[in-house]
């Protein structure tokens, strides 16, 4: 049986579709990298262990990734 | 397409939305971008033609933010339906991790469906990858239209679905369904994520 689509709640915050969205999901990645992490990962013998960056989180608002394909499309077009 | 990198600790996920022209991919993704608080909507990228027609494809970058130490990134696609545009799905299928395939449940679409399926599968295949196993979420879009003018579920599922992966009805032009059908694909491709092979990042 397919699964019916939520009715829409015109009184519902815009926000709040994707907020229910992100709870399931940041659940599911933090259960999978948990049982990932569990897996211990052998290091090269003898080497110093390598500092690990803090990473940048891009800024929200922009694009953080342009698909090269994009760029091939601009290229074949010209 | 790397999925999981321990190096930068992000995650990046690829889906594409496959499926007839018309079917309601750039409508779903559409949805997903109005829904988006301010403080994460990335720019929507649509070429389309001046009759609204998906001429490319449509972008959306959804930067999750930081799930688990990890910068979690869903990359949104959507291919042109139109037949002639063959070449243009193929490289968007490139490094796709899951695809949600949008059908349009009008009855006297059924045999554009199965084209499009056809052609997915052919791609995908040409892409090395393996269609009988990646992610793929099915949604019989436009189920607002009248009975007379739509396939039951159970039809189209059954002409359709053949691998019995999960299914949605939606009426993608006011946003039913269209986070579940996300949801389900995104839980398909992150249950895949895997560890990197040893020296790898």
């Amino acid at each position: 049986m397919a699964k019916e689509p939520n009715k829409q709640d015109p009184e519902e915050e815009k926000g709040g579709e994707f907020d229910d969205f992100m709870a399931d999901i940041s659940q599911e990645i933090a259960q999978r990298v948990e049982s990932l992490d569990a897996k211990p990962k052998p290091k090269p013998q003898g080497q110093p262990e390598e500092r690990k960056k803090t990473p940048a989180v891009p800024d929200a608002g922009v694009i953080v990734d342009w698909p090269n394909i994009a760029d091939r499309m601009i290229e074949e077009m010209r | 397409m790397s999925v999981v990198n321990y190096g930068t600790r992000e995650i990046t996920c690829k889906i594409v939305y496959y499926g007839p022209g018309r079917s309601g991919k750039t409508t779903n993704l559409q949805h997903i971008y109005s829904k988006l608080p301010e403080e994460r909507k990335g720019k929507m990228v649509s070429l389309a033609t001046e009759t609204d027609r998906t001429l490319f494809f449509d972008f959306l970058p959804l930067d999750l933010g930081t799930i688990s130490g990890f910068a979690t990134r869903f990359q949104l696609y959507t291919v042109p339906g139109q037949v002639y545009y063959a070449a243009t799905r193929k490289l968007v299928l490139q490094g796709v991790d899951g695809v949600v395939f949008v059908a349009d449940s009008q009855s006297r679409q059924l045999a554009e469906n199965i084209e499009s399926l056809q052609d997915l599968h052919a791609n995908l295949a040409e892409e090395g990858l393996d269609p009988r196993t990646l992610p793929l979420v099915m949604q019989y879009n436009k189920r607002d239209l009248p009975a007379a003018e739509i396939s039951p579920i159970e039809e189209l599922d059954e002409t359709l679905n053949f691998r019995d992966v999960p299914y949605f009805s939606g009426i993608a032009v006011n946003g039913g369904g269209v986070f579940e059908t996300l949801r389900s694909v995104a839980s398909l491709v992150l249950s895949r994520l895997s560890a990197p092979a040893v020296g790898e990042t």
